[in-house]
C-alpha cells in the first residue's frame, strides 16, 4: 500500500525515517510538499561514497593526521572536504594529494584525465593501460550478464586500445 | 567590458507578460526530434571554474559578487544573444518556474549566494553562474541529437576559453567543486519515455514489458559507467515513466567516448521500448486502448488533480498518440502541460501562492482548458 503525503494526501515519493532516542518516526511527502517544507533531499551519492570511504573508527594515525591537512589558499581541511563532499578551491586537489587520487579512482575507476584542452587546442590522450584494464573488467561483466552485443563492442575496443598502447611503445 | 543591457523580461516570447511568461516553456521540450516517440530530449552540460577564484563553498567576502559581475560581462561579450537574469532579483515562483523548465538546477533555485543564469530565447542554451561550479554550460535539443549538442557546447566552451582561464591541468583535467565531475566536467543525458518497459499491471504486478528489459537497461548502464534516473536527474523519481540516462564517469574517459556510450545505450533502450510497445499492442490491444482513453477521460474531467497523477495520465496519452490509439492531442501540447502543471508555473500564472488543494484545482482546470483547446475540430 503506497503511503500518502502527510501534508496533502497525494501519493508520497519521499519517505523519511527518523530515529530519536530509540523511537522511530516515519514521515511521507509528495515531491511538491517536500520542496515547500524544505524536507532534506536524499543524501547525494558523493556523500554516501565519502562516508563509506574510510570508517572513522578505522582511521590510522596517519589518516587522522591527513584529516587536519588544510589548504593555504582557501583554508579547507581534508576533514571538512570529506564531510561536505565539495572542494574549497582548485588547489585542494594538490593539498589533499594521495587521498584525492584514491577518491577519484574510486569514483571514476581512473585518476588521469583524457579529453580536450581548454579552448579546443588539442586532446590529452590519457592513460591507455588503465583504459584497457577498465574495459576488460566491463567485458567480464558483460559476458556474465549475457550481453553479447556489448561484449563484442568491448572486445573491439580492447583490441583498438592494445594497438594504440603498443604503438606508443 | 561591453555595457550590459537592462534585464530582459523573463521569458521574452511570452504573449501575456503580465501572467508570468508561460509560452513557450522551452522549445527543445515541445518540438519533435529524432526518435521522439521514445526520446523526449537530449542535454549536455559542462562544469567550468575560473583560475584564481575559490569555489563557491569557500568564497571570500564579496568574491561571489565580484565573480558574478565578471562572468556576466564575459558572457555578454561572448554570446550577446543570451539574456542574463540575476536569480537574487527574481521571485520564488519565477525561480521555481526556471527550474521546472530545466534552465537552472534545484540547488541554484534555493541557494542564497549571488548567482544568475543566462539563457537563449528558445531555452536551448543556458549558462548558470555561481552554481556549484563557477559556470555550468547547458545545451538542449528535442529527441536524440547528441552530435548537434556536442558541436554547440564545444563552440560556446571554446569561445569562453578565449576570455577566461579555466582551472585545468593535464593530470586531472577541468577541476570542479565536486569530485564526481572532475575531468571533462561533462554530463550527457537523454530523457526517455518508457511506458512499455516500466508499465506494471496493477492486479498482478507483472510488467507490460518483459521484466528482463528494464533490468537489462540498468545492468547495461552500470557496465558502461552510466546511470538511470528520474525526470529531474539526481535523487528524483521516475515520474510518469520518464527516465534519464546519463554518464557518471568524467575522468579517464574523453568526451567522444562518453557521448558514444550514452548514445549506444539509448539506441538499445529505444529498440527494447518499441518492441515492447508493439508486442503489448498485439497481445493486449483493448487493455492498452482502455488505459489511454481512461487517461483522456480523467484529464478532461477531473476537478482536482496532483501533478504526479496528471503526469501518469499524460504519459499514457503520449504513448497512445505514438501508437495511434488517440489523435485528439499533439505531443507538443502534452509536453507543454508537463511543464506548466508544476507548482511554480501554476503559481506564476495565478499570480499568488496556492495551498496544495487549490493548486490541484487550478491544475485540473488548466489541463481541461488546454486539452479542450487542442481537440481537433474535424
Amino acid at each position: 500500500m503506497p503511503h500518502a503525503c502527510n501534508r496533502c494526501n497525494s501519493p508520497a515519493t519521499i519517505h523519511l525515517t527518523e530515529i530519536k532516542g530509540g523511537k522511530k518516526t516515519e514521515r511521507h511527502f509528495c515531491e511538491e510538499c517536500a520542496r515547500v517544507l524544505h524536507v532534506p533531499q536524499p543524501s547525494k551519492e558523493i556523500q554516501k561514497l565519502l562516508a563509506s570511504f574510510e570508517p572513522a573508527h578505522a582511521l590510522s594515525q596517519r589518516q587522522a593526521a591527513s584529516l587536519q591537512k588544510s589548504c593555504p589558499e582557501c583554508g579547507m581541511t581534508y576533514g571538512e572536504f570529506r564531510q561536505q563532499g565539495r572542494f574549497g578551491c582548485s588547489h585542494d586537489y594538490e593539498v589533499f594529494g594521495d587521498e584525492v587520487v584514491a577518491l577519484l579512482e574510486r569514483i571514476h575507476g581512473s585518476s588521469s584525465y583524457a579529453g580536450k584542452l581548454p579552448g579546443g587546442r588539442g586532446e590529452v590522450e590519457g592513460d591507455v593501460r588503465a583504459e584497457i584494464i577498465a574495459a576488460r573488467k566491463q567485458l567480464q561483466q558483460a559476458i556474465d550478464a549475457e550481453d553479447y552485443e556489448l561484449a563484442a563492442r568491448l572486445r573491439d575496443e580492447i583490441r583498438r586500445l592494445t594497438e594504440v598502447s603498443s604503438e606508443g611503445g | 567590458m561591453a555595457e550590459i543591457d537592462d534585464q530582459a523580461s523573463l521569458f521574452p516570447n511570452d504573449p501575456e507578460p503580465g501572467r508570468g511568461g508561460l509560452e513557450p516553456p522551452a522549445l527543445w521540450l515541445v518540438e519533435a526530434g529524432p526518435e521522439s516517440d521514445v526520446v523526449v530530449s537530449s542535454r549536455m552540460r559542462l562544469a567550468r571554474n575560473i583560475d584564481g577564484f575559490r569555489f563557491k563553498s569557500r568564497f571570500a567576502d564579496g568574491e561571489g559578487e565580484r565573480l558574478e559581475i565578471f562572468l556576466r560581462g564575459v558572457l555578454h561579450d561572448v554570446e550577446p544573444s543570451l539574456a542574463y537574469h540575476s536569480l537574487n532579483d527574481l521571485s520564488k515562483n519565477e525561480r521555481e518556474a526556471m527550474f521546472e523548465r530545466h534552465l537552472v538546477s534545484h540547488e541554484h533555485v534555493t541557494d542564497d549566494q549571488k548567482r544568475g543564469v543566462a539563457f537563449s530565447e528558445d531555452g536551448t542554451i543556458s549558462v548558470m553562474v555561481n552554481e556549484e561550479d563557477h559556470l555550468r554550460l547547458q545545451v538542449f535539443a528535442p529527441g536524440l541529437n547528441l552530435t548537434a549538442l556536442e558541436e554547440r557546447i564545444n563552440s560556446l566552451d571554446d569561445r569562453l576559453a578565449q576570455h577566461l582561464t579555466f582551472a585545468f591541468d593535464d593530470r586531472f583535467g577541468f577541476r570542479t567543486s565536486c569530485p564526481t565531475n572532475t575531468g571533462t566536467g561533462l554530463r550527457v543525458s537523454v530523457m526517455l519515455h518508457l511506458p512499455a518497459l516500466a508499465f506494471r499491471q496493477p492486479t498482478t504486478g507483472r510488467g507490460m514489458g518483459r521484466e528482463r528489459d528494464i533490468v537489462r537497461m540498468h545492468n547495461a548502464a552500470q557496465q558502461l559507467g552510466l546511470t538511470v534516473r528520474g525526470l529531474f536527474g539526481e535523487s528524483s523519481q521516475a515520474e510518469g515513466d520518464f527516465f534519464q540516462i546519463s554518464n557518471q564517469i568524467t575522468l579517464g574517459k574523453n568526451q567522444a567516448k562518453t557521448i558514444e556510450d550514452v548514445s549506444a545505450l539509448t539506441v538499445k533502450v529505444v529498440d527494447w521500448e518499441r518492441r515492447n510497445r508493439e508486442a503489448f499492442l498485439q497481445e493486449h490491444k483493448v487493455q492498452l486502448e482502455d488505459h489511454v482513453w481512461r487517461a483522456w477521460a480523467l484529464l478532461t474531467s477531473a476537478r482536482r488533480i496532483s501533478s504526479s497523477e496528471a503526469l501518469g495520465h499524460l504519459s499514457a496519452l503520449r504513448l497512445g498518440l505514438h501508437q495511434k490509439i488517440i489523435d485528439l492531442v499533439d505531443v507538443g501540447t502534452i509536453q507543454r502541460l508537463m511543464v506548466t502543471l508544476r507548482p511554480g508555473h501554476l503559481q506564476l500564472r495565478e499570480g499568488r501562492d496556492l495551498a496544495p488543494e487549490d493548486r490541484d484545482e487550478v491544475r485540473a482546470k488548466l489541463i481541461r482548458d488546454t486539452l479542450a483547446g487542442s481537440v481537433n475540430p474535424d
